[in-house]
């Protein structure tokens, strides 16, 4: 697999939230990616990730082989893959560095895998989108294509768990000091915010959601409490996942406790779409829970 | 795993015993070989048949007696030896035990003291290369253990009577670094009489020591500790003090190491120099981070590092300097000054006493010992970056916390932050140490104590203040440290343990909030304060990379120096006159330091006293008939030990230098240079002993090898075990091997 | 069945390799995992004593809590450890001993029996159709819950049963459902 900037496949690996409840980041970073020239493959057949913190916590032994199934069929497309979630992040990144580091692993799985009739060979790579964005199209490719500044945005940036950590897997540096997604919104002219927390932990994850919901609900309440003393206008960030959560948990923290939280909510792609022209509806960001101010839309 | 055809019982093994060689009754003139194997307690006799072993070494040639004895080491068991070279039955030894570097030494010795020439005295390890690793497998070990004593006795027949050399040592000694390790070796070796070449990089001796405000535990005021010692150093008649200094060239050898010290321009008289201020004033570079004080204050160009300094004089920092750096200053240039024009402003302010044309100079000199001393840096804080040093004010080194503390720091010696009191005081321990993340797995030793002193300071001088230790454990190991541990805390400074996950800043306020877990309640915490001091733990000093390559100084993994044995020579490198001491060695509190530094002098006086030093012998020989002077072994010597002799066109060897590393022998086309004590013939003699296929005790062999695959493999597998001391050079160019 | 050290080093070591969980004899109990945990803050999470606890062989204790299943696995605390003790992996490989064991909620088990029936933990339905299509997407994606893709959702579920997660969550293949529940989620 070699690496080019634009004109370029990828084999975009979906996983759930985005396709089956926020398909306004599909669109949004279909478009984005097309418009520098990288087509958005679809990966037939394509299962749940599985959820890393999820079906790992329940079970590695069976999140690894049907995690690397999903990888078997970007490697059967002879295509690298991207991901719009931490988590299929995670899980796919993890996966395929266990299966090339582990030759016993690797051959335990394939035994499985041979059920089904498909083989994980190890050809392929799992990026993560904003990474493409960041290193591959390239921040002054991006900043062209700016016609919309946000020069007055007050952004909160929310980098979610599972693309920095663990960075001996991840290899994306420094965990406590990150600038991908800070670069990325300094493109659009806005000016990213240091709040109370920023790195922390949406709520989400591991179960977290599933297990507790009002307790997982607490941690998004406090990053979004945060945010907004600091005097931010959105939160952005790289993870259906954590969009779910900071989305939706608004509507049921507002339901449960009575709250008017309305804090809006944007995958990357989507923010960085309202600063290329691309207009709300395009973007699904009218299909969310949280709305979009006019502040951001000027 | 061997068959076993009777179990091996160790313990029917008696104490001693022998056996009569065949060459009992050889000629006076014919190697007489004594072989004696030890049982080294059990540690060899569990694994390896020690009386079988004995009894095969009375049958190999050359070999006059055999014993096997409980403790060869012991003194009688060298006695055994003893008693058979004063009866002349034997003139050659063979011990068969551990390894040459625990007792080589010892034995040489025996054998030396009962008049026998040392190199007379060969070794077989038995137990690091044999029983120890093979524990298991005590039939095949046995075996080993036989191999190894015939490749001994093969070489022992063939070994020469070699001279030990001495060489002068020059009375005189470098120390390396002016800390107070180096201060204190510098001082017992000058009282001792001899001349002591001092070293050191920075403007003046003190190292990070006169950065302290008190030490532990007796809380006395470190200048006053320091500064007596400081001037001694200074004034003393035997002391040649090199500051603002570095060592740029090392050669030579023990007792003669050329030195080259580059000595750094301050373009100021220092004996004109007195020390005032107004240059100081006049200087229009004023806002160069002030290093003594860890970038707290500023401080100018023209500068004295702090008011005790020794030499208490001034320097012009070349590299901020105007005039300097870029030329001119004002309107003066260097022209300008030589014309006698226009000067800058600190030249108008001290006439006479500043000379732009001061340059470098290089010193040269001998010296016969050199000490290391070289101290330590403190641990970047950037690497743990959860700890936010660098985005919050309030968060600083323990270092910058010293120079608050002190009276001559930025602050007058008050604690304070911005102009404020800190009501909210937290001490963090272990903060880049025993931390394998960020890379240093050590504990750096004296953290605890420091944050100690400087959490109980803070507390005497804070008394409304809450001042909180976090701690993972306090290691309070020194005399008065855990007494003193016990005053801290009873003086209300409060202990927390558990290391905390991270700090941030309080919304809306200039306090931060530091996260932790109360782990002796289980509780997590978040607990605001004014100022957090990081215990940042001590890494080896960064600049000492050439001194490192000068001397061929091995490093720890955790990249300090190394010493030469970690519990019995902490002091001692593996070159003899090379000593190192202090911090560089590993982080250690003041009184270690100075217990090394002074433990230093001692093994350097012992040189200088006695006025030589023994060469290591078993170096490299030009055989002057045959040598064609074509130069091949001067250009591969690492040392530079080889010279040609133009007149007599052969090669010379400087027998102080070389190291016997054996590179001139493999290259020598002609077969002149040749290695003492590792001739080829002894070498190939042990390796054909070793490689005689006998039909005993192998490992399972291949099902249907030919005679010639079973010694291609017995040749191979020997090679592996080969010699146990020195190069085994001839080995690459041995073609085929002896059986077939 | 060993000790509860011993059983989380065979299971995970399988596919971390084993000295990755072995790291957890290392730990000093320096408390900086809690330290920095976002779930301890809010819950009775204590990552340090969990681990300690791991050491001291208290399987029923772990298992039957129920913070155990607070860590959102965001492996702050893997980051910070200073003996580079593998906190997430070992909890989630304690959780897997624990849920082997039947100690898995209903709403947990619920997320395998989504993937089962439509190969998503997140399945689509016809409102979501309409949100696709209202972006300009296809109104389903090509993914194994697509009708289209029944053999990619029956190579799913294989994968599922050669595991053993169907026997570990109590799935009935008839129902397609947990042994026991109607369609409304209750026995």
């Amino acid at each position: 697999m070699s690496e080019e900037d634009g004109g370029k496949e990828y084999a975009y690996f979906l996983g759930c939230i985005t396709p089956n409840r926020y398909p306004g980041i599909e669109a949004a970073t279909k478009k984005i990616f097309k418009g520098f020239g990288i087509e958005s493959k679809e990966m037939v057949g394509a299962s749940c990730c599985p959820a890393p913190g999820v079906f790992g916590s329940f079970d590695m032994h069976t999140w690894l082989p049907v995690a690397a199934r999903n990888l078997a069929i970007a490697e059967e497309m002879g295509l690298e893959i991207f991901v719009t979630c931490n988590g299929c992040y995670a899980t796919l990144q993890e996966a395929d560095h266990l299966l090339k580091k582990h030759p016993k692993l690797k051959e335990k799985t394939n035994k499985i895998l041979s059920e089904i009739g498909r083989e994980y060979k190890g050809t392929t790579k799992v990026n993560h989108s904003i990474v493409i964005m960041h290193d591959i199209i390239g921040l002054d490719k991006l900043k062209e294509r700016i016609t919309k500044p946000m020069n007055d945005v007050n952004v909160a940036v929310h980098y979610g768990c599972h693309f920095l950590k663990p960075r001996e897997v991840r290899g994306h540096g420094s965990s406590e000091t990150p600038y991908i997604l800070e670069d990325l919104v300094k493109v659009t002219g806005a000016k990213e915010v240091d709040y109370k927390d920023k790195l922390m932990c949406c709520g989400a994850g591991g179960g977290n959601r599933t297990a507790d919901s009002v307790q997982s609900l607490e941690w998004t309440r406090q990053k979004l409490v945060n945010a907004t003393i600091a005097g931010c206008d959105c939160m952005v960030h790289p993870c259906a996942f954590c969009h779910l959560q900071l989305d939706r948990g608004q509507a049921e923290m507002n339901k449960a406790f009575g709250t008017d939280f309305n804090f809006p909510i944007l995958f990357i792609t989507q923010f960085l779409g309202l600063a290329m022209g691309l207009s709300v509806k395009e973007l699904g960001l009218d299909i969310q829970t949280t709305t979009i101010p006019e502040k951001l839309l000027k | 795993m061997g068959d076993l055809e009777e179990e091996y019982d160790y313990t029917k093994i008696p104490p001693t015993g022998s056996a009569e060689g065949i060459a009992a009754g050889a000629p006076e003139d014919s190697p007489r070989i004594g072989v004696y194997v030890c049982h080294c307690g059990i540690n060899i006799k569990m694994t390896v048949d020690v009386e079988d072993v004995m009894r095969y070494a009375a049958s190999l040639p050359n070999v006059v007696v055999a014993r096997h004895y409980i403790f060869m080491c012991s003194d009688p068991g060298q006695d055994l030896i003893r008693k058979d070279l004063a009866a002349g039955r034997i003139n050659r030894v063979v011990v068969a035990s551990c390894s040459p570097r625990m007792h080589e030494p010892t034995f040489r010795k025996t054998c030396s003291d009962s008049g026998l020439n040392p190199f007379y005295y060969e070794m077989a390890n038995i137990r690091e290369h044999c029983s120890w690793p093979h524990g298991d497998f005590h039939k095949e070990a046995t075996e080993k253990a036989k191999e190894l004593v015939r490749s001994a006795v093969a070489r022992s027949a063939l070994l020469e009577p070699i001279e030990e050399k001495l060489v002068d040592v020059k009375p005189e000694a470098l120390v390396i670094g002016g800390g107070v390790t180096g201060m204190y070796a510098a001082l017992d070796i000058a009282n001792g009489g001899y001349k002591v070449h001092l070293v050191e990089s920075k403007p003046s001796i003190g190292g990070h020591v006169a950065q302290l405000s008190r030490t532990f535990p007796t809380l006395e005021r470190t200048a006053s500790l320091l500064t007596p010692r400081m001037i001694e150093v200074g004034a003393h008649p035997n002391i040649d003090l090199m500051t603002y200094s570095e060592v740029e060239e090392i050669g030579g050898y023990i007792g003669n190491f050329d030195v080259k010290v580059k000595r750094k321009p301050r373009y100021i008289d220092t004996e004109k120099c007195k020390d005032c201020t107004p240059c100081i004033e006049a200087c229009p570079v004023k806002d160069i981070p002030d290093e003594f004080n860890e970038g707290l204050s500023t401080r100018s160009a023209i500068y004295i590092p702090f008011p005790f300094a020794v030499p208490p004089a001034y320097t012009i920092d070349a590299e901020h300097c105007l005039l300097l750096k870029e030329g001119k200053c004002g309107d003066a240039t260097l022209e300008t000054i030589k014309e006698g024009k226009a000067v800058p402003p600190c030249m108008a302010a001290c006439p006479g006493v500043i000379d732009f044309e001061q340059k470098e100079e290089i010193e040269e000199f001998t010296a016969g010992t050199i000490i290391v001393a070289t101290g330590y840096d403190l641990v970047n804080p950037e690497v743990s970056a959860e700890y936010k040093y660098g985005v919050y004010p309030n968060v600083i080194t323990s270092m910058e916390f010293e120079r608050l503390l002190s009276p001559g720091g930025p602050t007058g010696g008050k604690i304070e932050l911005n102009g404020k009191e800190p009501k909210d005081i937290m001490f963090i321990s272990c903060v880049g140490s025993r931390n394998k993340q960020v890379g240093n797995e050590y504990c750096s030793r004296v953290c605890c104590m420091y944050l100690a002193k400087q959490a109980y300071l803070a507390k005497e001088q804070l008394p409304d203040a809450n001042v909180t230790v976090c701690f993972q454990d306090v290691r309070a190991f020194g005399k008065g440290f855990e007494e003193f541990y016990g005053d801290v805390k009873t003086k209300g400074v409060f202990y927390m343990r558990g290391l905390p996950g991270e700090i941030y800043k309080k919304p809306g306020s200039d306090r931060v909030v530091v996260r932790g877990e109360n782990t002796l309640i289980g509780e997590p915490y978040e607990q605001e304060a004014d100022l957090v001091v990081l215990g940042m733990g001590l890494a080896p000093n960064k600049d000492v990379e050439s001194i490192i390559s000068m001397l061929k100084l091995s490093t720890s993994v955790d990249g300090f120096l190394m010493e030469a044995h970690p519990k019995l020579r902490p002091v001692d490198t593996a070159t003899d006159g090379i000593f190192i001491a202090g911090c560089c060695v590993s982080p250690k509190d003041i009184t270690d330091s100075i217990a090394q530094g002074k433990a230093t002098a001692s093994g350097s006086l012992r040189y200088l006293v006695q006025g030589r030093a023994v060469i290591e012998p078993a170096i490299s020989q030009i055989d002057e008939e045959i040598c064609i002077g074509c130069g091949r072994c001067a250009e591969v010597c690492p040392y530079g030990a080889l010279e040609l002799d133009e007149v007599r066109h052969v090669m010379t060897v400087n027998e102080a230098i070389c190291k016997g590393c054996g590179g001139c022998n493999s290259v020598c086309p002609s077969g002149a240079a040749t290695m003492k004590h590792y001739r080829d013939r002894q070498v190939y003699a042990q390796i054909d002993a070793l490689t005689e296929v006998t039909d005993v005790g192998r490992l399972a062999e291949p099902e249907s090898a030919s005679a010639a695959e079973v010694a291609a493999e017995a040749s191979a597998g020997a090679a592996d075990t080969g010699s146990e001391t020195g190069e085994v050079e001839g080995a690459e160019t041995e073609a085929v091997p002896s059986a077939g | 069945m060993g000790t509860l050290y011993e059983d989380m080093v065979d299971y995970g070591g399988e596919v971390f390799g084993r000295e990755h969980l072995e790291t957890l004899r290392e730990c000093v109990q320096c408390g900086k995992c809690t330290g920095g945990c976002p779930s301890g803050r809010n819950t009775a999470l204590r990552t340090r004593k969990l681990m300690q606890m791991a050491l001291l062989d208290m399987r029923e204790e772990i298992f039957n809590a129920p913070e155990l299943w607070f860590c959102s696995t965001c492996f702050t605390c893997y980051e910070r450890c200073p003996k580079g003790v593998k906190t997430t992996d070992i909890i989630r490989t304690l959780r897997n001993l624990a849920a082997k064991e039947g100690h898995m909620s209903v709403p947990h088990r619920m997320i395998g029996v989504y993937v089962m029936k439509t190969g998503h933990a997140v399945p689509i339905g016809p409102a979501q159709m309409e949100l696709r299509e209202a972006v300009g997407l296809e109104s389903q994606p090509p993914t194994a819950q697509h009708p289209q893709n029944k053999e990619q959702l029956e190579q799913v579920q294989k994968l599922f049963r050669a595991t053993n997660y169907d026997a570990m969550i109590d799935f009935d293949w008839d129902t397609m459902n947990l042994r026991g529940m109607d369609k409304g989620g209750k026995k």
